[in-house]
């Protein structure tokens, strides 16, 4: 983050602006922050800017603040590289995620290969367990009248799915719980590289043990899966673990978070829901739209005009759903939630081939969660002189929830 | 009766499963998750849940050509 970048000589000096998602208006950890309408400024502003210190390792990125722009950039991988090695790159290593960090047409392979994994109709018949680990962890705080949100319910309902999605036992959880947060909040980089060693060494010896033993889950299915052919190799197996582990975890426990911090706020759209849950279905898409959690990040592939300005081959291009979700120009009064919200083109999953891998078993576990919530704890408010801490950064988050019922 | 064309523009498909979720009976998917069809004609009562799933495709991969 310190190490300032020199801004390339193509970038006009009017469009450098003083922003990244570490340090703009409420993108640290801020009692009652609001980070996605702090964001929301930018529509104010440019179509497009340029930031020259906006990822975790101090490169410079375009910012794109119309989602039309950005379903252009994420449509359009001819032109818009998706490969990175984000991971790896923090560890010294380079090895990209995969299908995240590859192009068509090896991406095509791939991807078809992982897709009826993680279908609309596979997720279906993951219901039942996945309500099932709602209910039971909802019981044990449902009589305090208190809980707090992301340490007795977002995280672990999120990291106990993906246990049973790798085939591991839910004796795990406290290990995982504590990599996630290591990864993601770090106190130290060092505690950041050690977590995702021990993270990649968990991962690299179960795929071993897997190839032996085959069982009936996510890892078996790599290990066992040809692609154009062939077997994966190892750090092929690595990349596809990897992401599964990285994407699932906070992304689904954050948006759990900020769809109840902001059920908390306003007692009438709580209501909606408690009164009849059919609406839950719809409203998830525009929780999902309002709360987006994640940014895509696009390599140009080569010198072009786009968006109005001149783009360099290798220049990086920012397409944050947290921004282009609250586009004026494709939602109206965007800042407001309304759960009857119709042409709801949200992009919380993206765009383009790289479309959201998991977001099938994600809206299942945001509708299965927000049902059973709302069918088991009563009028729910944030607990007096405890505002929920909200944050930014490359995964926006919730810190902390405190909520309470009578 | 009335009816309403939708066309599946070719590659545009992504698998959000948006339009699957408004009406699963109308708009199929494949194993995979893409959508399985090129044109669907759907006419009577689905006819505004039709046109409420194209409006929500994300990649705006359906289009009403007929009416």
């Amino acid at each position: 983050m310190s190490n300032q970048t020199a801004i390339p000589d193509h970038i006009p000096q009017d469009l450098v602006r003083d922003f990244s998602f570490w340090t703009a208006p409420d993108m640290a950890p801020t009692p009652g922050g609001d980070p996605h309408l702090a964001l929301s400024e930018l529509h104010n502003g440019p179509r497009i800017f340029y930031a020259p210190n906006n990822t975790r390792d101090g490169q410079g990125t375009w910012v794109l603040t119309r989602l039309e722009d950005m379903r252009e950039v994420l449509q359009d991988s001819d032109s818009f590289s998706s490969y990175r090695s984000i991971f790896s790159s923090a560890i010294g290593e380079s090895w990209p995620l995969i299908p995240l960090e590859i192009d068509p047409p090896d991406h095509t392979a791939f991807r078809s290969m992982l897709n009826p994994l993680l279908s609309p109709k596979r997720m279906a018949a993951l219901d039942h367990s996945v309500r099932q680990r709602a209910i039971d962890l909802i019981e044990t705080f449902k009589d305090d009248g208190h809980c707090e949100v992301m340490s007795q319910f977002a995280f672990p309902y999120a990291v106990s799915i993906f246990l049973e999605f790798l085939g591991l036992p839910q004796e795990d959880m406290p290990k995982f719980l504590n990599w996630a947060n290591s990864l993601l909040h770090p106190k130290t980089p060092d505690e950041r590289t050690k977590a995702a060693h021990e993270v990649i060494e968990f991962l690299d010896d179960l795929a071993a043990f897997r190839r032996k033993t085959p069982g009936d889950d996510f890892v078996t299915y790599v290990v066992q899966a040809k692609v154009k052919g062939r077997h994966l190799t190892d750090l092929e197996v690595r990349g596809m673990n990897i992401l599964i582990f990285i994407a699932g975890l906070d992304t689904v426990a954050a948006g759990i978070g900020f769809d109840l911090s902001y059920l908390a706020r306003h007692p009438k759209d709580q209501k909606t829901l408690r009164d009849d849950p059919k609406v839950i279905r719809k409203a998830i898409e525009e929780l999902l739209r309002a709360f987006s959690t994640v940014q895509m990040i696009r390599t140009a592939r080569k010198d072009m005009e786009f968006a109005g300005v001149q783009i360099k081959k290798g220049d990086l291009m920012s397409c944050a759903s947290q921004i282009g979700n609250r586009d004026p120009n494709e939602f109206p009064d965007p800042n407001r939630i309304d759960f009857t919200r119709n042409a709801n083109r949200h992009m919380a999953f993206a765009y383009g081939v790289h479309r959201c891998l998991g977001s099938h078993l994600a809206r299942r576990e945001l509708i299965s969660s927000l049902e059973e919530w709302h069918r088991l704890i009563p009028e729910y408010r944030v607990k007096e002189g405890c505002p929920p801490v909200a944050h930014g950064g490359f995964v926006f988050g919730v810190k902390s929830l405190e909520l309470v019922w009578d | 009766m009335t009816a309403i064309t939708i066309m599946v523009e070719p590659g545009k498909c992504q698998g959000h499963a948006r339009c699957y979720s408004f009406a699963p009976e109308i708009f199929d998917l494949d194993d995979e998750g893409y959508i399985a069809l090129e044109k669907i004609i759907v006419s009577g009562e689905d006819e505004e849940l039709a046109r409420e799933a194209v409006e929500a495709c994300p990649e705006n991969a359906l289009k009403i050509v007929g009416e």
